[in-house]
């Protein structure tokens, strides 16, 4: 194993352990809010449950993973080694000691705020010290990541950079500017109030930090989907990438649109006017448009593939894929996923609609189908891809790896589809109790028990996941394949400068976060400060008898 | 990144096609945004250019002072939560504190753990609750004879500095929050009423779970810790609420959840924050109302 390759693994299994966890804790947390039964029926230690999950899942998971997976991928999509190893190392360490600090203090029940930042809900310093700590540490791979593509070119002056590496620079500027508010948020707002430096808290300053960070890191959980459509789906299926330029465009856009467009979150926050929800609104429905491109492109990287292995007719191609490939499976899955849940999001991100939905079981129906299905399922099919190669043993069995893939896609719909409806229903989130005998309640009862054992299903996909990978991980050793990308119909020999590099992007992104958050970020400072008492777990600081 | 210098210039296609796409994009948005939509109100007149423009960007376009409201607003209470009265409040001596105890001692206990069971026990209060109460009972908010004189003649700088004594001592009321192992049966499945009401609440009734103010799940602002508080003294209170005889609680909330209460609710819960545990006091509790029944019976 080089030393790429090692790095690589150590995330990936950083991310796979804590996924595990996690949704056991999911699976129990399903249990504790239906109907049913549930052992250790605390609804304290729910919310607790529900912190520890959710940034498991979205900060821990995502982050080791995306890391591991840019490792992996700059290495081989250069053809070189990482440059700045040590620098990783140092990352990946502050990483691991950040997400020990933030699950030591969820679990010493001093942090309960659910996962999101949003004050004045506050938790233990503890947690908010280890959130900085995991996400700064990442910034270090973001620099490497940027670092690499720059050497890279440095060295290989008017040849295009390949598609895969491209496309992972665009996540690592993508973080860097989502994680800027949260940064902010915790080192200007939530810090300073969990050590005791101040009593009050800017709430709605706090909540629009965070909502520049929320829907961009969204969009840093789905990028190593969306680059493994782009550059391994269409190997993995015998075929050729229909377009490179589409690729290059659509992670420019991915940049470009998911960063002025995090108030979609804030639409019923009182601290911001109609005007800038609307805007950001309607640039909200502009990131539809690299989805759909992506969507278009693979769909034909697949009928090429199906047609060059004999696929005939309107939709004979589709037949002739070679589905028993977990990449080519879990592509077909996901693209499924991605469809009912971007439908979905469709109505979250009107301002009118929005509404109906706001902070029910509809919107977490919602994140689980996109993230928790189209995306989670293109990292399994890339863990089944990439082991080979990194570990230099090979996959223990592809039809396990099938299995585990169905009953992932199952699983979550059986889990989604029910929380779907009961959203419209009403049934809130984050809830830990329901009183099932009220006959308004009472409707959602068999909704809630299917998604339960949708809940079960997950679970057994991901022990299955990780019976998967640990057995081949230790499996004999073979002669390892190389990673392979794939080849576009017509290879780029040139391209402009524009989709060769992201001086231009940045800069419209650095508008468009003016013209988009200036504003409302700035009124906090100059026309409406506003501090409120801070609540939650910690002591109100007169309690400590500071001077 | 050299050759990149020429994808900032217009002349180049990309840039100008990217900066007109994005800059139009912008445009009308802007203009749905902030000059027609932020003019229609559902119920009320169409809004005139500037008053939609103040109102997309959160403003209000009418800056005149608001008029007295007749009668003149009730309030529950002079505290609010400002920056300024979390400073007053930390400002606390608590070893001048010590003097000003003096006055309390007689009948809240030497060191703030009273024995009688209708004065509550101070040690361990937070020390913003305590300020707030001594500034409640000054201003008449909430009425009680002699609390009534006793806060009438301390200070404001008094009632913090007692405030910081009494949460300094130990051996009263736990005031700490969101601690030790989840527990089975703190949901709604439990059938001891006490132990459900305090860590489910009733969502039937819109009565939320008190441990989530109280402790020991979470402590708020405002809010005394319970756990250690005598079992007469919560039960009185709570019917000082439902009936409305008290009424500072700013938010109404304490008013709108012991009205639905009834009494043997009201006793389960003060029973499971009493001093030792639940069950023992359960017991005494049972024992108790046997002792009535017999006395009744004769």
């Amino acid at each position: 194993m080089n030393r790429s390759s090692r790095l690589a693994i150590f995330h990936y299994w950083v991310a796979f352990a804590t996924f595990l966890v996690a949704v056991l804790l999911g699976a129990w947390q399903m249990l504790m809010r239906s109907p049913l039964p549930a052992p250790l029926d605390d609804s304290a230690a729910y919310y607790a449950s529900v912190t520890l999950h959710g940034t498991a899942m979205a900060y821990v998971v995502t982050t080791f993973f995306t890391m591991g997976f840019g490792y992996a991928v700059a290495a081989t999509s250069l053809g070189r080694p990482i440059r700045g190893m040590t620098a990783a190392w140092i990352g990946y360490a502050i990483c691991l000691v950040g997400t020990l600090m933030a699950v030591a203090a969820i679990l010493s029940g001093r942090a309960s705020v659910l996962y999101t930042f949003y004050p004045p809900l506050m938790a233990s310093g503890w947690y908010y010290g280890g959130a900085f700590l995991l996400i700064a540490g990442s910034m270090i791979w973001v620099v490497l990541m940027i670092l690499n593509l720059t050497d890279w070119k440095r060295d290989n002056p008017g040849r295009p950079v390949p598609l895969p590496m491209f496309a992972l620079t665009a996540t690592a500027m993508l973080w860097a500017w989502a994680a800027s508010g949260v940064l902010l948020e915790l080192g200007g707002i939530l810090l300073p109030r969990a050590f005791g430096w101040s009593d009050l808290i800017d709430a709605a300053l706090g909540r629009t930090l965070f909502s520049v960070t929320l829907h961009a890191i969204v969009y840093f959980w789905l990028m190593p989907a969306y680059i493994a459509f782009y550059t391994l789906v269409p190997q993995a299926a015998g075929g050729r990438l229909y377009s490179d330029t589409m690729g290059r465009l659509t992670f420019i856009m991915f940049l470009v649109f998911s960063l002025p467009v995090g108030m979609h979150h804030l639409f019923m926050d009182p601290e911001h006017g109609s005007g800038f929800k609307f805007l950001q609104s309607s640039l909200t429905f502009l990131v539809a448009l690299p989805t759909l491109l992506t969507v278009f492109s693979i769909c034909a990287s697949l009928e090429i593939a199906g047609r060059v292995r004999g696929g005939r007719g309107l939709f004979g191609w589709i037949r002739a894929l070679p589905w028993e490939e977990p990449m080519v499976l879990a592509v077909g899955l996901s693209l499924v996923m991605l469809g009912l849940g971007g439908f979905g999001g469709l109505i979250n991100m009107s301002y009118a609609m929005n509404s109906m939905i706001h902070n029910t079981s509809w919107v977490t129906a919602h994140f689980h189908l996109i993230f928790g299905g189209a995306v989670v399922i293109m990292y399994f099919a890339i863990a089944y891809d990439m082991w080979p190669r990194i570990t230099g043993r090979p996959l223990v069995s592809k039809r396990s790896a099938r299995l585990q893939l169905w009953l992932w896609f199952w699983g979550m719909l059986i889990t989604t589809v029910p929380w779907h409806i009961a959203g419209l229903m009403g049934q809130p989130r984050r809830v830990a109790t329901f009183d099932y005998t009220d006959p308004l309640i009472a409707p959602m009862a068999p909704l809630v028990i299917i998604s339960v054992i949708g809940g079960l299903i997950l679970l057994s996909s991901a022990i299955l996941l990780i019976v998967i990978l640990v057995r081949s991980h230790f499996g004999e050793r073979t002669a390892g394949e190389p990673m392979r990308y794939a080849l576009a119909v017509n290879p780029p020999v040139r391209v402009p400068a524009a989709l060769n590099g992201f001086g231009l992007w940045n800069s419209i992104v650095l508008v468009l976060m003016i013209l988009a958050y200036g504003y409302p970020i700035g009124q906090f400072f100059f026309l409406k400060p506003h501090s409120v008492p801070a609540v939650g777990m910690i002591r109100p600081m007169s309690a400590e008898g500071r001077p | 990144m050299v050759r990149e210098q020429g994808s900032f210039k217009l002349d180049n296609p990309w840039s100008r096609i990217a900066w007109g796409s994005i800059a139009a994009i912008f445009i009308v948005s802007f203009l749905i945004g902030f000059v027609v939509l932020g003019r229609f109100q559902q119920n009320g007149p169409t809004l005139g250019a500037w008053a939609a423009f103040c109102r997309a960007v959160g403003l209000t376009a009418d800056r005149g002072p608001a008029g007295e409201p007749q009668p003149p607003r009730r309030t529950p209470t002079r505290i609010a939560w400002t920056e300024d009265t979390l400073r007053r409040i930390a400002s606390g001596r608590e070893q001048q504190g010590a003097f000003v105890a003096l006055n309390c001692t007689a009948c809240h206990g030497e060191r703030g753990v009273s024995s009688s069971t209708l004065i509550p026990t101070l040690a361990g209060m937070n020390s913003a609750v305590i300020y707030k109460q001594l500034d409640d009972y000054r201003s008449g908010k909430r009425p009680w004879g002699v609390m009534s004189a006793v806060a009438t003649a301390l200070s404001d700088q008094d009632s913090a500095d007692v405030a910081s004594y009494f949460a300094h001592r130990p051996g009263g009321l736990s005031p700490l929050a969101g601690e030790g192992a989840p527990e089975a049966g703190r949901s709604l499945r439990q059938s001891d009423p006490g132990i459900r009401l305090v860590f489910a609440g009733d969502p039937g009734r819109g009565i939320p779970p008190c441990a989530g103010c109280h402790g020991p799940v979470a402590q708020k602002l405002g809010a005394p810790a319970l756990r250690g508080q005598h079992v007469e003294y919560i039960e009185r209170q709570l019917a000082a609420f439902a009936q409305g005889t008290r009424q500072n609680d700013i938010n109404e909330q304490m008013r709108v959840i012991a009205q639905q209460l009834t009494t043997s609710e009201v006793h389960a819960v003060a029973v499971y924050y009493s001093p030792g545990t639940a069950t023992n006091q359960a017991k005494l509790a049972s024992s108790q109302e046997g002792l009535v029944g017999s006395v009744s019976q004769r």
